[in-house]
């Protein structure tokens, strides 16, 4: 079977496909293909060897400050042979991932009736039952599905979520830090960065014997030299500073030595998890855990749980970003030298990744989840929507039926309703 | 320019606006349709329900303000320079609002008898143009609700489907007959055409039940005609009879004011017709053009006469074609209709980036641009935003060129977004 993956969008979501992609090239006599943009083609080499790619030129800053025609002479000269290869490949089916008007486009190639995820139906963008689901339970940010599993599940039986990276073990190459200014409020500023990055090398032998990188593109140079002023000397010495100075080998070469990466939700953090490099990530602003934490069992979140979260980047706070107070508290360095939960910060929640029947979850080890108990219903609820280990014995996942599902699911035909989902799920056995 | 046609959920305006937007297209326009009739099955189902009135009257306006905003949703992603819309067409006083507001130039043509369908009185001010195929009073009542912009436009003939046919032996059969009328069964006919059944006679179309003297008649059991079908009857008639329609049987030929489509459908098809006198006609045909009655008595009398003359009728119906063809056309009345919307509105269309979408782009890319333009109909010159509605209009799967062009086109808006330019 030769199917395809339309994955679009930046280099963190690039690596959350892998569960989808594992998945499919799990089947039998499979022939997996994905189609992403042409900056990330070095990385997706390395990470699915056994995958054939489709660049295609979807992004590009620079691209934009062209003319027109300069713009359209780029884009068609290389994205018509691309489309062409694409259409002439008789895909049995086709994973088009994000709701994206790029990605509906490309959609227009296939027959709509082998397109799960974003469609193109005679000129007409069309999303299909499981991503409208998704849609519906956003609004519900602190319960929600991680992004990985999400995707994976437009396949009707997924790869094991243990399958999907390799455990968690440090290498030996010290702490790596990333930096990540493109959205900056996710980021901890360079003194509370600093704050817990000392804390880290003090309270922890193995990191505080070994040496410091610093990771990051380019843009990151200035945001890494603040950080550098922050650190005591001790540390500051031993800091290798690689911020635009790796290529996607180097950048995974880097990344996989480490004993732990400290990082906000950032790309290099999901290669982190791929690799099985151990992650800290601090989660805070428009970042929730459950959308996008870590994919593996073991990395560590601190999430930040004001009421206000999760926010979104694009509108300004008016709060003061008081999500960012926890991780300049004193209590912090004293919380991780004894890992008492009594000295955990205020507003702040220590989670550890693990896994249950649909995907990656988050347990808190300290601080009180107030959100669990309604993840767990919603989880109850998707798992019986997906088929996945479910139990009827679980009343309260009722309630999500009524307030997730829609007149539109329950009365008009749908090639990725959950009747046809185990039909699709009972032929594989069958066949 | 860019114009969205909204069409009516059903009626007699539908084929005109067909034809509105083929005459559109074929002027070189980006057209767009608004399938409305696609929404009245639904609708019917709604008034099969068998539910009280005020329930069924609930789910009828809900229903139609979706249409409506359906209609809404497409301005809004198309960002036509007119909408242009035929009578009975599902745009809501508030949709209507909404476009105003929006600087969305609206026309209607509305292609009725306005003293019969009276409803353009609510809604005829809240649109920006308004076309009528009547003169006189009408023009007068329109301005006393407020309504400046009228203007009279007849209506007209489509070339493409109103037209000479070459007809098979079986065709000729089937539909030809001495003497035919294709239409609805309207009370003053019912009763016009009883003398007319000493000839050989054939009644086509809607609405002649009951009717024992006629029955007879009446061909495909009173089934709508296809317009392809009624073209093949005008084509093989000896003479088609054409009487206005009148609501009354007390005075079968009313020599009212509006001309209908029909005189110039079979005019087109270089057809013979018998048509009653109306008081708009001698603006539009010269005498020696059609040939007319202008009462009963002359009926059979003319039937007669243009069965015997077969040379006479000949001649008649050449001028009558040239005369459509050369003047009566929707694509003429298209014309007409732009012309007066950019007289009255200073500045419309708003110009649009103008600059060809093949320009620029490397020889290859180029041929391959214009060779898509010809696929899809449009002049060479056509501007990149304007090949993009066109390749979003195919069906099915799209090939590789135009993918890209709609990928591209996304691209751009994307990119635009982010870095601030318009």
């Amino acid at each position: 079977m030769r199917q395809l993956v339309i994955q679009l969008a930046r280099f963190g979501d690039l690596v959350q496909t892998k569960r989808l992609l594992l998945s499919l090239l799990a089947e039998p006599e499979t022939e997996v293909h994905l189609c992403l943009d042409r900056s990330l083609a070095g990385l997706a080499a390395i990470l699915y060897p056994k995958v054939i790619l489709h660049p295609v030129t979807a992004h590009g800053t620079a691209l934009a400050k062209l003319s027109a025609e300069e713009q359209a002479q780029a884009l068609l000269t290389a994205n018509v042979p691309a489309f062409r290869r694409l259409a002439r490949l008789d895909f049995q089916r086709v994973y088009n991932l994000n709701f994206s008007p790029l990605n509906f486009r490309v959609a227009s190639l296939f027959d709509p009736s082998i397109v799960r995820g974003h469609v193109w139906h005679n000129g007409q963008e069309s999303v299909g039952q499981w991503a409208r689901l998704a849609m519906r339970w956003s609004s519900m940010r602190r319960i929600g599905l991680n992004i990985a599993d999400f995707w994976a599940w437009h396949h009707p039986t997924p790869v094991s979520p243990r399958e999907v990276n390799p455990p968690v073990q440090g290498r030996g190459g010290g702490l790596g830090v990333v930096l990540a200014g493109r959205e900056s409020r996710r980021s901890l500023p360079p003194k509370e960065l600093a704050g817990l990055v000392t804390s880290l090398l003090e309270t922890n032998p193995t990191l505080g014997n070994g040496p410091i990188t610093l990771l990051g593109s380019t843009f990151e140079a200035k945001a890494a030299h603040q950080l550098l002023r922050e650190l005591p000397t001790k540390h500051a010495g031993k800091a290798k500073n690689l911020c635009g100075a790796t290529d996607w080998p180097g950048l995974i070469e880097a990344v996989a030595e480490l004993d732990l990466l400290l990082t906000p939700d950032t790309g290099t953090m999901h290669l982190a998890a791929a690799l099985g490099t151990p992650v800290l990530a601090t989660f805070l602003s428009s970042a929730w855990c459950s959308e996008t934490g870590p994919y593996g069992q073991g990395h560590r979140i601190f999430q930040a749980i004001t009421d206000c979260l999760p926010c979104l980047e694009s509108q300004p706070c008016e709060l003061g970003v008081i999500c960012l107070r926890a991780f300049s508290d004193a209590r912090l360095m004293r919380y991780l030298a004894t890992s008492a939960p009594k000295h955990l910060p205020e507003g702040l929640l220590d989670l550890e990744s693990a896994f249950d029947s649909l995907g990656v979850v988050y347990v808190s080890t300290a601080g009180e989840d107030t959100s669990n108990g309604l993840r767990s219903d919603f989880r109850e609820f998707l798992a019986r929507h997906l088929g996945a280990g479910y139990s009827w014995e679980h009343p309260d996942a009722l309630k999500f039926a009524e307030r997730l599902y829609s007149e539109r699911d329950w009365m008009t035909p749908d090639l990725e309703s959950s009747h046809n989902r185990a039909f699709l799920s009972t032929m594989k056995y069958l066949l | 320019m860019r114009v969205l046609v909204v069409l009516p959920l059903y009626g007699g305006s539908l084929p005109v606006g067909r034809y509105c937007a083929s005459a559109l297209a074929e002027l070189g326009h980006v057209v767009e349709v608004f399938e409305a009739p696609e929404f009245y099955t639904s609708f019917q189902a709604i008034k099969g329900l068998k539910v009280t009135s005020d329930r069924l009257q609930y789910l009828e306006n809900s229903y139609l303000q979706v249409v409506s905003q359906a209609v809404l949703a497409k301005v809004d992603t198309f960002e036509p320079d007119l909408v242009l819309a035929l009578a009975q067409a599902p745009l809501s006083i508030q949709t209507l609002k909404r476009l105003k507001r929006d600087g969305v130039a609206t026309a209607m043509w509305f292609v009725e008898d306005y003293r019969l369908f009276t409803y353009w009185q609510a809604f005829a001010q809240h649109y920006d143009f308004f076309a009528v195929i009547q003169k006189g009073d009408f023009i007068e009542q329109l301005k006393r609700l407020g309504v400046e912009r009228s203007l009279y436009l007849p209506l007209a003939a489509h070339p493409d489907v109103h037209k000479r046919l070459e007809l098979s032996g079986v065709e000729r059969r089937k539909f030809g007959s001495d003497v035919s009328f294709m239409g609805a069964g309207y009370p003053n006919r019912r009763v016009a055409f009883r003398q007319l059944v000493r000839f050989d006679f054939k009644l086509w179309g809607t609405d002649w039940d009951g009717d024992s003297i006629l029955m007879p008649y009446v061909q495909m059991a009173g089934a709508r005609v296809t317009s392809e079908d009624c073209v093949r009857i005008f084509n093989a008639t000896k003479v088609n009879i054409n009487l206005h329609s009148s609501i009354q049987a007390k005075e079968l030929v009313t020599g009212g004011d509006f001309v209908n489509p029909r005189t110039f459908e079979v005019a087109a098809c270089g057809a013979f017709q018998l048509v009653d006198r109306r008081s708009l006609m001698s603006e539009l045909f010269a005498d020696d053009e059609l040939a007319i009655f202008d009462n009963m008595d002359e009926l059979s009398p003319r039937i007669e006469h243009y069965l015997a003359s077969p040379e006479e009728r000949i001649t008649i119906a050449k001028r009558g074609q040239a005369r459509v063809l050369a003047q009566h056309t929707y694509a003429a009345r298209m014309r007409t209709l732009l012309e007066f919307v950019a007289e009255c509105r200073p500045g419309w269309p708003k110009p649009r980036a103008v600059s060809a979408a093949s320009e620029g782009l490397p020889p290859e890319l180029a041929t391959d641009i214009q060779s898509l333009l010809e696929r899809l109909g449009l002049p060479s010159d056509t501007g990149f935003n304007d090949l993009v509605w066109a390749v979003r209009q195919q069906q099915g799967k799209l090939g590789e060129l135009d993918a890209a062009v709609l990928f591209l086109d996304e691209w751009r808006k994307l990119y635009a977004r982010q870095t601030g330019k318009a």
